[in-house]
């Protein structure tokens, strides 16, 4: 083997093969997929995220929450996803195709957040959580995100309530047409 | 194409050791002095790049079991640090090392005297100060959520320009010399100094600067970080395998004649891996069974690796050899690493055992059983047979190299083992239908935080030796000596 420009071409084929097989074939499939009803006349799902949350999954990259949680619930029998409560179905790509940046993750230091949304009780629960993690979480406490109020009590600051906007948006329990829910 | 063969440079010096006595300085060759500056230039980025990395490492493992450490100022977050850590030891310290390695290799390889070093500086140096502003943004507040493209994507270009001047085009250039001998190393490095600069560009394009629709950007960026660790980091490690082994041993390459299926193999296969990283993602299930198929087949390179170098270790007592020897103490030990590593991969690629580990600090383990067990101890261990060329001198301490050697080996074992059997505890107990809360191990927090400094103890005293040596350094060369 010494012909370089023979080598060359031939790691240059290594990378464009899985680029169009993978890639392009993935992208061909699903680059136009897009907001779709359960039934025929429903409402479209994904819906679409408020302004507010649209600014909390800035937050929500910038602290860098990906490290510790997923956005993304396995199939039954790939896992026990749903078993743990973090999901009534199984994700499916339909559910991403509004996100700018997909935060699916892939290390689960906490629970996974891709129907953290329909779980949370109140937007005080998760403010509750975000300030002072439970004891034995290893979550740190996101003090920065809280301000004082007048009574004393801490209440989220601006860039706080967007977070819990985010957080509250992540919901993956409606029937999308390839994933629907049991009645 | 030609086998590696022992020359008439110096064999290994035995059991890790400082400057003899009576020696004078180790003779620098003119082709070593041709290519100097610019691989001390990435060896010293690197090392700093190693330090600071390591002094985050811990900061990052004291913090999962008080998460209260360091928590009053937001630029110090678990999730900033965590990807600051992360970029910092891949970007500064391991590709800093292997362009420099790679630099080094192909000159030797090709007794070629290097005429414009300052052009590999210059990306060095663009290289570094991207990275430098890539951390300083992170830490301010701007990441994006993959793992290893968590930069700003407006660095992206002073990335992809600094690679095609340190690494790139020297690799073509020398490689496109008008000779009849082509090495195994000069095609792991062409290819890998190919692969890196052109997997990176289209991820960039197609994650962060014109992104592709929702989870197909998992998808390119799992073809991504495997392109990067298999086909960058490890293909690049292997070169220097490829190198040092038979020269060390002062032997031939067992199986030789398997070399090119080799090479072709990994090129081949390890491309297509990166859906087997997604399994039972929202992908269409045919893009993870490609993955999954790829994944396996990455047993011919396996094999073939296996064959040729254990079975050169195997010959004439080359294990025992290997462990008097500083540099292939590190090379076998990374050798053995990457064996299993790669054996990991294609095991835990099976659907039911992936889905068991999947998410836990199984998979962390798994990559730092490659990136660090085996590349970065090949890059140690590279770094102790250069270095002393290049600059002249000895290595300062033997003690320290023994400290560096043994602090570093417990460490990753200790860090591997504890990821794996954590993980894969953890894995089993959610698979039994336990609550997540009840799953988590303190112990796994506390043996990182023990791993890490010992990671840290053992770099710094690398880095002592290392830096002794880099501002000890002699300009003598064999021509100088004659003179």
């Amino acid at each position: 083997m010494k012909n370089l420009n023979l080598i060359l071409a031939g790691v240059f084929f290594t990378v464009a093969a899985p680029f169009g097989g993978l890639l392009l074939s993935g992208h061909a499939q699903l680059g136009a997929l897009g907001r779709a009803p359960a039934e025929e006349g429903g409402p479209l799902f994904p819906a679409k995220e408020p302004g507010l949350a649209i600014q909390g999954r800035q937050v929500y990259l910038e602290l860098g929450c990906v490290a510790c949680h997923t956005q993304q619930v396995r199939p039954a029998g790939q896992g026990k996803d749903i078993a743990q409560g973090w999901g009534v179905r199984p994700s499916v790509a339909r559910d991403y195709v509004l996100q700018s940046q997909v935060a699916l993750g892939n290390r689960r230091v906490g629970p996974d957040l891709a129907n953290y949304g329909a779980r949370a009780k109140s937007d005080a629960e998760i403010a509750a959580h975000l300030s002072a993690p439970a004891a034995g979480s290893s979550m740190p406490a996101y003090a920065f995100l809280f301000s004082p109020a007048k009574d004393g009590s801490l209440q989220p600051n601006e860039r706080g309530t967007a977070l819990i906007a985010y957080l509250k948006s992540l919901r993956q329990d409606y029937s999308s047409p390839e994933a629907k829910l049991k009645q | 194409m030609s086998q590696e063969t022992p020359n008439s440079r110096p064999q290994g010096q035995g059991r890790p050791q400082g400057r003899p006595a009576d020696a004078g300085s180790p003779r620098v060759s003119r082709v070593d002095a041709s290519v100097a500056s610019p691989v001390k230039f990435f060896f010293a980025s690197a090392l700093l790049w190693l330090l600071v990395s390591s002094v985050l490492a811990v900061i990052t493992a004291v913090k999962l079991h008080l998460p209260g450490f360091l928590n009053g100022c937001e630029h110090m977050t678990f999730g900033r640090l965590d990807a600051v850590q992360r970029n910092v030891f891949f970007y500064g310290w391991a590709s800093n090392a292997l362009i420099g390695l790679n630099l080094w290799l192909l000159s030797a390889l090709g007794r070629f005297e290097f005429r414009n070093g300052w052009i590999a500086t210059l990306g060095g140096l663009i290289w570094n100060l991207a990275l430098t502003a890539g951390v300083v943004t992170v830490l301010l507040g701007s990441q994006n959520a993959f793992e290893l493209l968590e930069l700003p994507r407006g660095l992206a270009p002073a990335f992809f320009v600094a690679f095609l001047l340190a690494a790139l085009w020297p690799a073509v250039a020398f490689a496109r010399r008008p000779t009849s001998q082509v090495f195994v190393s000069q095609w792991y490095i062409l290819g890998a100094s190919f692969v890196l600069p052109v997997v990176y560009l289209l991820t960039q394009l197609m994650v962060l600067w014109f992104p592709t629709n929702g989870v197909l950007q998992a998808l390119v960026h799992s073809w991504f970080l495997q392109n990067f660790l298999l086909l960058w980091l490890g293909a690049s490690a292997l070169a220097a395998v490829y190198y040092f082994l038979p020269k060390e041993l002062g032997t031939t390459l067992n199986g030789y004649y398997l070399t090119t299926v080799g090479f072709w193999t990994l090129f081949l296969f390890a491309g297509w891996t990166g859906p087997a990283t997604l399994l039972g993602s929202p992908l269409p299930l045919w893009i993870q069974s490609s993955g999954v198929v790829a994944a396996v087949m990455l047993l011919i390179p396996l094999t073939i690796t296996t064959i040729n170098f254990f079975g050169t270790l195997s010959r004439d007592s080359g294990w025992s050899r290997s462990w008097n020897n500083t540099t292939l103490r590190f090379v076998a030990f990374g050798l053995v690493a990457y064996t299993l590593a790669i054996a990991l991969q294609i095991v835990f690629s099976a659907r039911s055992l992936n889905a068991v580990v999947r998410f836990t600090a199984f998979t962390a383990g798994q990559q730092q059983l490659l990136a660090y067990a085996f590349v970065s101890m090949v890059i140690f261990g590279a770094a102790y047979f250069i270095l002393p060329r290049l600059t002249g001198a000895f290595w300062p301490s033997a003690k320290l190299v023994h400290l560096h050697f043994w602090s570093c080996a417990l460490a990753v074992v200790g860090s591997v083992a504890g990821s794996l059997f954590f993980g894969w505890t953890q894995g089993a107990a959610l698979a039994a239908g336990k609550p997540f809360a009840e799953t988590v191990a303190p112990q796994s927090a506390l043996l990182g935080t023990v791993c890490a400094v010992l990671f840290l103890i053992g770099h710094a005293a690398f880095a002592i030796n290392a830096f002794g040596m880099l501002t000890s350094c002699s300009s003598s060369t064999d021509e100088g000596r004659h003179a």
